[in-house]
């Protein structure tokens, strides 16, 4: 008993470091992916080619003067930014990253806890992250971070049905909530060639969903300052940040988990490599798509935002259900 | 509808992957034209006198205002070959505009520009770009 409960505490641990190093290295990774997409280099001299960069920007935001609005309404003001991270660090409970390893004579499975609802657990509480921006930006008492709010409730109630749809089929293939079921399920062939569509509306859903670009109307510089984080500075603003790439880590993680075999190699002969290290590639080769579309594709209209999820990605999630549907049903040869 | 996405996903990776065009400034710093116009300096002869006969055609042309001085006659040509020198001669870096026209005004070629163009002071305020003759007279060799 004592046992379970040292090993759980120290997997708790392990995952929340790596998740915070994750973070942090994932804002270097965007300002240096974002500086040679454009040419330049991004950060450089902080460290060997900007490598302690994060930290000093911690240092900095954490020495930053904290300016709270006056007209604000306080108890939401400051709710927001401390729930800015709880999603990401709750989920991250459910994410297996490999399949397990033995130590001093005990098993110990390398996921934090296997529950048979994983997904609806993550979905419940992916969709938390939305009181971040909505008490964020209604709280402030400004109108930019106002007009984010607003944008953000609509975009994410969208985009959050979507999300869901998208992992049905998985979900049906499987028959099963459970993440590390879904991994194993994909030991042969991943998941994505079953779920070639699935896996687009899922990674277009999931970046409307982190508030990226083209999907980021609710921060959208150039409209609206900074969205619903235009009244916060200092830790306040970090605490936004840190949630916005933590839940970036926890997308890819998912997607990695749900659509691109998770910890398994791709191919055979490969498989003596460790599974978490493979599901540490995989992720990084997912966060680094993310990144990349931000450079490539132009801010959506705010109407075109609307219509593309309800016109388009809907019915598009619907038909693959029904396609899943009837193929696992032709291959049963019949109900 | 696919293709030109995945078009401008390439087009971007093909920028990840080019030579970054940053020029790492204090590290290492850019070749300048050959007609760069950057600080003044002011000139002198053979004989390692001034140039400057201090006719103030440069302080009359320049659009910014930049350019002060004054002459002072040296009836025994110590300074200059014509009995007559700038004994006051100041350009603040602070206005000049770098267009070149005291260069090009000037009768006697007593003044000219070069490809330095590293200006910036320490300390606040503007005091330390008013350079005086002492920082712009031509350095000879020995002196």
């Amino acid at each position: 008993m004592l046992a379970a409960i040292v090993i759980a505490v120290i997997k708790m641990l392990v995952l929340f470091a790596v998740l915070m190093l994750f973070v942090a290295y994932g804002t270097l990774a965007e300002r240096k992916v974002s500086g040679h997409i454009q040419d330049r280099l991004g950060p450089l001299y902080c460290g060997s080619h900007g490598f302690l960069q994060p930290f000093a920007d911690g240092l900095k935001l954490f020495f930053k003067e904290d300016i709270v609005a006056r007209e604000s309404d306080k108890f939401l003001y400051f709710l927001a930014p401390m729930i800015a991270v709880v999603p990401a660090i709750l989920a991250i409970g459910v994410i297996p990253f490999g399949e397990s390893i033995t130590l001093f004579g005990r098993k110990i499975y390398l996921v934090m806890t296997d529950i048979n609802v994983a997904l609806l657990y993550l979905l419940a509480v992916s969709s938390f992250s939305v009181y971040t921006i909505v008490f964020g930006g209604w709280s402030a008492n400004s109108k930019y971070p106002l007009l984010g709010g607003l944008r953000s409730a609509a975009q994410f109630i969208s985009y959050e049905l979507i999300l869901g749809l998208s992992i049905m089929g998985v979900i049906m293939i499987v028959g099963s909530f459970s993440l590390v079921d879904i991994v194993h399920y994909q030991k042969g062939m991943w998941m994505v060639v079953y779920q070639p569509l699935a896996f687009i509306i899922y990674m277009v859903a999931a970046t409307a969903e982190l508030n990226r670009l083209p999907f980021d109307l609710p921060e959208a510089e150039s409209e609206l300052v900074g969205g619903y984080h235009t009244e916060y500075s200092s830790m306040k603003f970090a605490m936004f940040f840190l949630g916005e790439y933590a839940n970036m880590v926890i997308t890819s993680a998912v997607a990695v988990c749900l659509f691109l075999g998770g910890w398994y190699s791709p191919v055979p002969f490969l498989s003596w490599v460790p599974g978490p290290i493979w599901f540490v590639v995989k992720l990084v080769a997912v966060f680094f798509f993310l990144l990349w579309l931000r450079w490539t594709y132009p801010r959506f209209r705010y109407d075109q935002l609307m219509g593309f999820s309800w016109k388009y990605l809907l019915p598009l999630a619907l038909v693959n259900i029904l396609a899943t549907g009837g193929v696992m049903i032709f291959l049963q040869g019949g109900i | 509808m696919i293709g030109p996405l995945l078009k401008g996903l390439r087009v971007t990776f093909g920028h990840l992957l080019k030579p970054s065009v940053t020029v790492k400034y204090p590290y290492e710093k850019r070749e300048v034209a050959e007609r760069y116009r950057g600080r003044h300096i002011l000139k002198l002869d053979e004989d390692g006198r001034e140039r400057c006969c201090a006719c103030g055609m440069c302080e009359e042309i320049c659009p910014a205002d930049a350019i002060k001085l004054y002459g002072k006659e040296d009836p025994e040509f110590k300074y200059s070959d014509v009995g007559k020198y700038a004994e006051y001669y100041v350009i603040d870096y602070a206005r000049c505009i770098f267009c070149g026209l005291c260069v090009d005004s000037c009768p006697r070629g007593a003044i000219e520009m070069t490809q330095d163009y590293e200006l910036t002071v320490p300390g606040p305020g503007r005091i330390n770009l008013i350079k005086d003759k002492g920082w712009l007279l031509e350095k000879r060799g020995g002196e």
